[in-house]
């Protein structure tokens, strides 16, 4: 598996604790990141399609709740979770290097 | 527009995605967009559909052999090699931006114009129509030698009789080219919609089912059984909110009950779109005997051909039948003939020249485009001719080199590309903008999947076409090449520069086709937009209502049209008022024959056109009475008929003769039984107005009395002294004084109407402007890169001749000649190609030739004198170099 794309990343992350559709997902992005993270529909469905492909997110039932039946909704499969682990990790490795070398000050309340 | 635009997109992406993802995507966008985004929404567009570009891209190049459905991506040795080539072109591209951005920029406006024009074209000649089996319908037109008449509407009683007697025909409908204006009352609020009048199986004919309800029967057609009516799809939408039980309801329409048994579904808009409901004609089967029905022609005849019916079959079976017809029925139908044309070929025979023009206008421009970037390739190849020397010399074969080379060509193309879609996008919208000035038809101008096809394949081969040359030219270099010519300064090889002067060439001829084009536009318009319409356009406006079937009769209508007059005449700013039928410039109406009070039967005037008007009208609009007098509060409704002539009515038709107090009736039998015939008293003749376009000369026009010839649908003239616009709530207020149930229908300024004539004249001078100037520019931009490169060969060449005592202005002249030689050479082969082109101008051009001296010396005189200074600039800058500095540049 190549390096992971931050878009990617983000997907991965947006699905970690809620299964969601295409425009679930994006508005997930948009709130947590900003909406100048949030990719252009044709980048998020490129990203969608490779990773399921790659195995790393599957179709999941609707749930019951949902407000449009026709909706696909995510999640992630067993190896997208442990992808999504691993790439975690390898960040907080790195952010702890950087945190040792000053370059990540910590804010104050 | 974008959603569309990225649904076309979506089209070209793999299959296996498309059926997966494609709609899901699509309403993700849909969502995103819909969530008030005013702000930027033009910028998140671009992004979109630039993200949706980059994906159907990725996806293919994803689908390498044995790459589907696996981790592993690109495999396979071919593909990896392109795709190497490729990054390595980006790389490339990158570090070069000037040249990148020159190459790209320059593309787009090929590739965009082509986009837009392809558009245009695309609507009218491919689009399907909404008809089923298309290829079966075909319109039948009558012709008439002595009237002139070349693609006339039919007689019904004619067409009802090939109906029957052309077995070819499986089935004919008619509908009248007019659409009426009614008024519909909707919970005490009025409003216009247009009625199409059509026979009963005119929906059959065409294959087209009603969404709701059903459509007509043939009986309908006949007998009072009219009070019927189908709406159209966004009528329904619109005014009925879109109530699916709306069939069966009975609307009043004009002070007539009519019962809404039909609604046709979306797209089916025909005759036009001003069409909001149809109805049929209803006519009393007595008709059929009426010698009217058989001389009056107002109706368009369709026929769907019976299967297996060849075209040429049905038009000899045709013939038959008109000749026939014309022994029997001598009265209406001596020298009357017919004719038949495929449906599409008909309803584009007007478009389709202009369309080939433009069409052929931004070919020319792509293959300018091309030129200049071919140009600027060799004169960048010519730079890296030691890169290639060396990559030779390592043992890369020629074809090696060329793909590297192509791929930077393909590369470009698809920016190129990309960028043109968008630069099409804006052109096809500013096109649609311009429907308003009665480009007919240009409402169906947008882009589809053939479009977008075709943009690839402009792109495609657009790339080649400037790429293989360069190439070919460039990956000849071998590894001496590298030390021999190039030396520091990598100055062109004497084989590379002649291709570079060929172009050069090229360009200056190319683009001097097209200045000529669009210079021969501009005169043609200048003197259109000089001719004398006839009438004032200035600080004049017109307005138009219908008088509906509550004013039961002439009196009533006459009373309502005189009480709104007088309003008008009291209210400021409206200095004088007058009643016309049609204005003038907005077509004709009706025709016909007449003769003269004392003519021997054998003598008629044909086709003399006719208006309503009063006395007013021609005060308005300050139209001379020439002679004789004007209608008068003598001409009283019941008195004697009376009518003024114009000019070349009487040029045509009294020759010699003093027109005034003859007596003229519109039947070609008149003088063998003037008791049968109404006459009319000709008491005045008035100025010609233009009936048509300021193009075509005044056709023999004869004015009734609008008192005592009178009708529904009048429009007001009315002079202001001020703003003609100003005095419009003005008008609405005196014309809901007199009915506040009657709405305005139509309210234009005089000066629109005169603009309107031209628009088409306008439509095509702009756009040939656009890439006369854009030929201009490219050119400019080719002559100028050769010289520089010239120059900056020579740099150490001047530096010595400088050096030696050589005067500045010398080598100037030196390296002036030879641009210039280039350029007139350019100059000959485009002038020499324009006398053979510019023909095709020639059914635009209004009293200009097409090979007109003036426009064509002022043409070359512009692009030689913008290619001399795309020369001098860059040799005079080479004289400035200090030629110490020039020397040690070696």
């Amino acid at each position: 598996m190549p390096d992971m794309t931050p878009l990617t990343f983000r997907i991965l992350l947006a699905l970690a604790d809620a299964n969601r559709h295409g425009y679930g997902i994006i508005k997930e992005i948009e709130q947590r990141d900003g909406p100048e993270a949030a990719p252009s529909t044709g980048a998020m469905y490129l990203a969608l399609q490779r990773m399921e492909a790659d195995g790393l997110i599957e179709e999941a039932p609707s749930p019951s709740t949902a407000d449009d039946a026709r909706r696909r909704y995510y999640a992630l499969t067993p190896a997208g979770r442990s992808e999504a682990e691993a790439e975690s990790a390898r960040l907080a490795a790195l952010v702890a290097v950087a945190r040792a070398k000053k370059l990540l000050v910590a804010r104050k309340a | 527009m974008s959603t569309r635009l990225i649904e076309v997109i979506l089209r070209l992406a793999p299959r296996r995605f498309r059926e997966r993802y494609a709609a899901e995507l699509l309403s993700v966008y849909v969502e995103r967009t819909g969530r008030g985004r005013r702000n930027g929404r033009w910028w998140f567009d671009l992004k979109e559909v630039l993200g949706v570009l980059r994906l159907v891209t990725k996806l293919h190049l994803d689908r390498g052999p044995g790459a589907e459905g696996t981790t592993k991506r690109g495999g396979g040795l071919m593909v990896d090699l392109i795709l190497h080539d490729l990054r390595f072109a980006v790389r490339t591209l990158r570090r070069n931006p000037g040249f990148t951005l020159t190459a790209v920029s320059v593309l787009a406006l090929g590739i965009g114009a082509n986009t837009a024009i392809f558009s245009a074209a695309n609507a009218f000649l491919f689009r399907p129509l909404p008809f089923a089996d298309e290829d079966r319908l075909a319109f039948v037109y009558e012709t008439n030698p002595e009237f002139g008449w070349t693609d006339e509407t039919a007689a019904p009683a004619n067409a009802l009789d090939w109906r029957e007697q052309v077995a070819a025909f499986e089935d004919l409908a008619l509908y009248s080219e007019w659409v009426t204006r009614v008024t519909h009352v909707a919970d005490g609020e009025p409003e216009l919609l247009g009625l199409n009048n059509v026979t009963g199986n005119f929906f059959d004919v065409l294959g087209a089912r009603a969404e709701l309800g059903r459509t007509f029967r043939w009986e309908e057609t006949w007998d009072g059984d009219d009070d019927v009516v189908v709406l159209s799809h966004a009528t329904w939408v619109s005014r009925f909110g879109a109530d699916p039980e709306v069939v069966g309801r009975t609307i009043d329409i004009g002070g007539t009950t009519v019962e809404v048994v039909g609604v046709m579904p979306e797209g089916f808009v025909f005759p036009n779109d001003r069409v909001d409901l149809w109805s049929p004609f209803g006519w009393p089967t007595e008709n059929r005997q009426a010698v009217w029905f058989r001389r009056a022609h107002w109706l368009r005849p369709v026929v769907r051909l019976a299967p297996g019916a060849s075209l040429a079959e049905a038009d000899a079976q045709l013939q038959v039948v008109v000749s026939r017809l014309s022994e029997e029925y001598p009265e209406t139908n001596r020298v009357m003939g017919a004719g038949l044309a495929p449906m599409r070929d008909f309803m584009i025979r007007d478009v389709r020249t202009p369309l080939l023009i433009l069409v052929g206008a931004v070919a020319l421009l792509l293959v300018l485009a091309c030129t200049n970037v071919a140009n600027l390739m060799l004169v960048r190849g010519a730079e890296r001719s030691r890169e290639v020397g060396l990559r030779t010399a390592l043992g890369a074969g020629r074809a090696r080199v060329m793909a590297l080379l192509l791929a930077e060509s393909a590369v470009l193309s698809t920016l190129g590309g990309a960028a043109g879609l968008g630069l099409g996008w804006l052109g096809v919208r500013a096109m649609q903008g311009m429907t308003r000035l009665g480009i007919q038809g240009a409402t169906g101008v947008a882009l589809d999947h053939r479009v977008v096809l075709f943009v690839l394949a402009a792109a495609v081969a657009s790339g080649t076409l400037f790429g293989l040359g360069p190439a070919l030219r460039t990956s000849g270099a071998g590894p001496a090449d590298a030390l021999k010519e190039g030396g520091r300064s990598g100055s062109p090889g004497a084989h590379r520069l002649r291709l570079v002067n060929t172009l050069v060439v090229a360009e200056v001829g190319l683009a001097l086709m097209l200045v000529i084009g669009a210079g021969l536009m501009v005169r043609s318009f200048l003197k259109l937009r000089a001719v004398d319409p006839g009438f004032a356009t200035q600080g004049t406006i017109a307005v138009q209502f219908n008088v509906p079937g509550r004013y039961q009769n002439r009196d009533e209508v006459l009373d309502f049209e005189r009480r709104f007059a007088e309003l008008l005449e009291g209210r400021p700013g409206i200095e004088r008022v007058g009643r016309i039928g049609l204005l003038p410039l907005a077509g004709t109406s009706w025709s016909s024959q007449f003769q003269a009070e004392g003519w021997p039967p054998e003598r008629i005037g044909f086709e003399i056109l006719h208006r309503r008007a009063d006395a007013g009208y021609f005060d308005a609009l300050d139209i001379p009475l020439v002679r004789g007098r004007m209608f008068g509060p003598e001409d009283e409704p019941d008195g004697p008929l009376v009518v003024l002539v114009n000019e070349t009515f009487v040029r045509e038709h009294f020759p010699g003769e003093d027109p005034i107090g003859q007596k003229i009736a519109y039947d070609r039998a008149a003088a063998a039984n003037p008791q049968d015939s109404y006459w009319y008293e000709i008491v005045g003749i008035v100025g010609d107005q233009h009936q048509v376009s300021p193009g075509e000369p005044a056709r023999a026009e004869v004015f009734e009395n609008a008192d005592q010839d009178w009708g529904r649908d009048p429009w007001f003239v009315m002079k202001t002294s001020v703003d003609p616009l100003s005095v419009v709530p003005a008008v609405r207020s005196a014309l809901a004084e007199v009915d506040p149930l009657v709405p305005l229908a139509e309210i234009r300024r005089l000066r629109e109407v005169w603009q309107g004539s031209m628009a088409r004249q306008q439509f095509i001078l702009t756009l040939l402007t656009v890439f006369g100037a854009v030929a201009l520019a490219l050119a400019a931009v080719g002559v100028y890169g050769v010289t520089a490169q010239a120059a900056r060969a020579r740099t150490q060449e001047i530096g010595i001749r400088m050096a030696l005592g050589a005067r500045g202005s010398k080598v100037v002249a030196m390296m002036l000649r030879q641009g210039l030689i280039l350029v007139g050479v350019g100059l000959m082969l485009g002038l020499v190609a324009s006398l053979l082109t510019t023909r095709a101008l020639t059914t635009l051009l209004f009293s200009v030739h097409p090979a007109d001296p003036a426009t064509i010396v002022a043409v070359m005189l512009l692009l030689g004198g913008v290619a001399s200074l795309a020369c001098y600039l860059p040799a005079r800058r080479a004289t400035r170099v200090d030629p110490v500095a020039s020397l040690r540049a070696e």
